[in-house]
């Protein structure tokens, strides 16, 4: 327990040493002031960009509009900008070989990969409840407040489908070698899970419904029990990578 | 367009944050000889002109070891 704590506190520092922690921080802040206020004024710009003489009326913008266009902002930016953070969250350690010396100290395998996965999750997990609540008090602020259903739900659906991106992204670390090589595997991985998507039925089982369906549970367009069996595949699927970066890693030669 | 000044003092820290991330990154570009690919005017260009995208390639893939 206590390498697990020292990792872990390595890890951190490292974080905000490396500039990740302050990347997180601005880009995540920038997105919860940027999603209301562009929501509100989006009837202005678009009032400004008339088309051949067509002025382009829309309604106005609501609570819930607030909200989709973070949920918009952070289902594709937002996870973009996940992916390059955490890109090289065990490949980096591998590649350069800085891991060899402390586990030959004695430090457990399992302690570096559960530490690495806290360390990350925890940095996501913070920097999305800032994002979330300066939206939400940004929101409030500017329009008048609403009744959004399932609001918290769609929320948590997006940071678990962060957890369950940076646990794909540990597992495939563990596997393929190289700097980046971890990042274009899970790359890869979601690309597949994009072309599922085109199957019939398919958002009831994929990971990728709770990143996409996030505006639609509030405005109820989206089917609310499919979410459900989602969350329970997504925390099946990150303890099911765990378990397989742990043995991986285990029997990998570094 | 009255809107939209009125909501100036909101854009305000916006600005401030993707200034941070510039400046942050343009100091680390300045203070540092070798990067892992390119060369400084390269990395100056990048960070001044993509805004956010610009500041987090250079701190992911441009950074040299320390």
């Amino acid at each position: 327990m206590s390498g697990f704590t020292a990792f872990f506190k390595k890890e951190m520092i490292e974080y905000v040493r490396g500039y990740k922690a302050l990347i997180l921080f601005c880009i995540f802040v920038i997105f919860g002031m940027m999603s209301p206020l562009l929501a509100k004024m989006m009837p202005d710009i678009l009032a400004h960009t008339a088309v051949n003489g067509i002025t382009l009326t829309i309604p106005k913008p609501t609570f819930t509009d607030s909200f989709s266009q973070f949920f918009k902002n952070f289902s594709q930016m937002g996870m973009v900008v996940l992916l390059l953070v955490f890109g090289g969250l065990l490949s980096q350690d591998l590649s350069r070989g800085t891991l060899i010396i402390l586990l030959s100290k004695g430090l457990s395998r399992h302690a570096v990969i559960l530490a690495k996965y806290a360390a990350a999750l925890v940095l996501w997990t913070v920097s999305y409840v800032l994002a979330a609540l300066i939206q939400w008090g940004y929101t409030v602020y500017l329009f008048n407040r609403l009744s959004a259903p399932h609001l918290f739900f769609s929320l948590f659906c997006l940071w678990l489908f962060g957890a369950f991106l940076l646990a794909v992204l540990l597992m495939s670390s563990s596997i393929v070698g190289g700097a980046y090589g971890g990042l274009i595997l899970t790359a890869a991985g979601l690309g597949v899970l994009i072309l599922c998507q085109l199957i019939p039925n398919m958002d009831r089982f994929s990971p990728l419904t709770l990143a996409l369906g996030n505006a639609g549970f509030m405005t109820g367009a989206a089917n609310f029990d499919h979410a459900e069996t989602s969350v329970w595949i997504a925390i099946a699927l990150i303890l099911l990578s765990l378990v397989v970066t742990l043995t991986v890693f285990k029997k990998k030669s570094l | 367009m009255t809107q939209i000044s009125n909501l100036l003092p909101l854009l305000i820290p916006i600005i401030v944050l993707e200034l941070i991330l510039i400046i942050a990154a343009l100091i680390h570009i300045f203070r540092h000889k070798t990067y892992r690919f390119g060369n400084r005017l390269l990395w100056v260009i990048i960070v001044l002109c993509f805004q956010l995208i610009g500041p987090i390639v250079y701190f992911i893939f441009g950074r040299g070891d320390d």
